[in-house]
């Protein structure tokens, strides 16, 4: 069995307003991380990004981006991420920079260390509520999105992530 | 019984960490004015082109420079050989006149570069 090995970068898209995530596109990500990668690496980045990078899934409620790349370049578009200081959005540009969390060899695995990074991320925030209507609100909102979306857990963990926005 | 004038070969590996290439530029219609400045600028505006401002952060001189000629020669660290290389290979212009670069010698050796057996030209017992 021989197949193309690619690598899965998991980012996160940081906005100083969280309402402006929800007019992201796919194509946006992708045309701006194109811009990068010529800007940082020349028409050799160029050539290398037009073979296999992809945008795979992107959630436009939590900014969570997965792009795909070919294994033996993952590093060049990698370096490129840090490059992005702004995204077009329908034609009104939001300054934003890419945190890289997670490199997994396979959807699966990112998928996986999302989950489990929502989690850590919701531990950590749970101690700051102030009242204890925060905390139960909190509580509240983990349980329904836990018991609807039991089956699909990457919708459960899409809703876990939301709970820790409504936190903060 | 051993021939004292026996053949030997010594080899050198990575010895230095150098490389020198001695280049030429070939412009369409003939020679033009072009200072070590300008020459440099090309060279580097062709590596920008083609791997970025991240690829083509690497350190490389111009030890020497012809201007009548427009010949010179780069010293390059080892790692940046290949992409200096290529970036003059692909590099095609020069104010909007069509251009090459002509890769003459490159050797680990500054001294190496002093002649070159391509252009040898044989004394007159040869010739006669």
């Amino acid at each position: 069995m021989v197949r193309f090995k690619s690598r899965y970068l998991l980012c996160e898209v940081c906005v100083p307003d969280r309402s402006s995530l929800q007019l992201l596109e796919d194509r946006t990500i992708y045309n701006t991380l194109r811009a990068a990668v010529n800007r940082a690496h020349g028409d050799y980045g160029s050539a290398l990004f037009n073979i296999g990078v992809i945008v795979k899934y992107l959630n436009a409620h939590t900014g969570v981006v997965l792009i795909r790349s070919r294994k033996k370049h993952y590093r060049l578009i990698w370096s490129a991420l840090s490059f992005i200081t702004c995204l077009e959005n329908r034609g009104q540009k939001v300054q934003c920079f890419l945190n890289c969390l997670h490199v997994g060899g396979t959807i699966r695995t990112c998928q996986k260390f999302l989950v489990k990074y929502n989690r850590q991320q919701l531990h950590r925030m749970l101690p700051d509520c102030k009242t204890d209507a925060e905390k139960q609100e909190v509580r509240r909102a983990i349980l329904s999105c836990s018991l609807s979306n039991v089956r699909e857990e990457e919708a459960g963990e899409d809703g876990s992530d939301d709970d820790g926005d409504k936190e903060t | 019984m051993e021939d004292p004038s026996k053949f030997e070969r010594y080899v050198y590996k990575n010895a230095s960490v150098y490389h020198y290439m001695k280049i030429s530029l070939v412009l369409e219609d003939g020679n033009k004015y072009i200072t070590d400045a300008q020459f440099k600028q090309l060279i580097i505006c062709g590596l920008k082109d083609l791997y970025g401002e991240v690829g083509a952060s690497f350190p490389f001189d111009l030890l020497k420079y012809d201007q009548n000629k427009l010949t010179g020669i780069l010293r390059v660290y080892n790692s940046g050989l290949v992409k200096l290389w290529s970036a003059l290979t692909l590099l095609g212009s020069y104010q909007n006149e069509a251009c090459a670069f002509r890769v003459l010698q490159v050797s680990p050796f500054l001294l190496a570069l002093s002649g070159n057996s391509r252009e040898l030209q044989f004394g007159d017992q040869l010739t006669l």
